[in-house]
């Protein structure tokens, strides 16, 4: 939701993801799209495609912290993004922690001559209640840099409640983050809604 | 406002959490020994079964849940567990019966 004047936005995303080995998995999005009401418009329309790969280098239970590094290309109707993550996890039994360093690139607009890039960091945990829910907090801190230039500085930072419910082979995980800066072009609240099957 | 909501999200996760009755392990699950390889000597299995067992259990079982106490059930009702589970994760019945044979003999040693 942005204001000054309120308009809403939803985005989907469709992954498949396949676990090559057990440290390597690579997702594909077949199609990006989003429903945007506005005052000037409304409607849906496409967005992307994606490709992503995980590399697990050490394991979250075992090793004093679990990382992986993740890459992710996206390139849609004049755009083309890149986006590399760090990611960090330990399993203290029924409680998770993480933390995500994501830096990203984006080149959009006619002959892709805009261009921008976010480092973001995201903190989460979660605590299992019972073997079918979980239920956590998250921080999304991101810095925003247009044009490649910190001028502005535009940071932003999001907060708010995760919760997660998995029965037999699915699963849906819910993160409402509300944005705890004042930056008038961010959403004031987003919204994020996961659901999982596996095949 | 938004504090505010978050503090009353928090006391309920904390009230859950106390109201729970199970055994909390802040640790990793064990680790394989000639000890723990003899406690589960019931089986027959060896050390080299047990190792892949564990090494599939931390890895394996981790992308969908936390790792469960072998304690949390019942000797009889692993078996079953870990048969629906490893259908769930993709494992090799060779595969499921390390990860089987790792936790009984954790479960035998817990006893």
């Amino acid at each position: 939701m942005i204001g000054p004047e309120r308009s809403d936005t939803v985005d989907f995303r469709h992954e498949l993801e396949y676990g090559v080995t057990d440290k390597l998995q690579v997702s594909v999005y077949l199609a990006d799209w989003f429903y945007e009401n506005q005052p000037e418009r409304s409607g849906f329309a496409y967005s992307d495609s994606a490709i992503e790969l995980i590399y697990n280098l050490t394991n979250p239970v075992d090793d004093p912290i679990g990382f992986s590094i993740y890459g992710e290309i996206k390139a849609g109707d004049r755009l083309i993004e890149l986006e590399s993550k760090l990611i960090a996890q330990k399993n203290f039994g029924r409680l998770i922690l993480a933390y995500n360093a994501t830096l990203e690139a984006v080149w959009e607009g006619h002959s892709l001559q805009e261009r921008g890039g976010e480092f973001q960091q995201a903190f989460g945990a979660s605590y299992e209640l019972s073997p079918r829910l979980s239920a956590g907090i998250e921080l999304l801190h991101e810095f925003v840099f247009p044009e490649w230039r910190d001028d502005e500085k535009i940071r932003n930072l999001f907060v708010g409640p995760n919760v997660s419910y998995r029965r037999g082979n699915w699963f849906v995980t819910v993160t409402a983050l509300a944005q705890a800066t004042n930056t008038a072009d961010e959403p004031d609240l987003q919204v994020r809604t996961i659901f999982g099957i596996g095949l | 406002m938004k504090l505010k909501h978050l503090s009353i999200f928090a006391a309920i996760v904390c009230t859950a959490n106390l109201n729970s009755c199970q055994t909390i392990s802040l640790a990793p699950p064990p680790r394989v020994t000639p000890e723990l390889a003899r406690a589960g000597g019931r089986q027959q299995v060896d050390l080299a079964t047990l190792r892949e067992g564990r090494s599939l259990f931390v890895s394996r079982c981790i992308e969908c849940h936390t790792l469960p106490m072998a304690s949390r059930f019942r000797e009889s009702d692993w078996p079953c567990i870990v048969h629906e589970m490893g259908g769930r994760a993709k494992l090799k019945p060779a595969e499921r019966d390390a990860v089987l044979a790792y936790i009984l003999a954790v479960h035998s040693q817990s006893r």
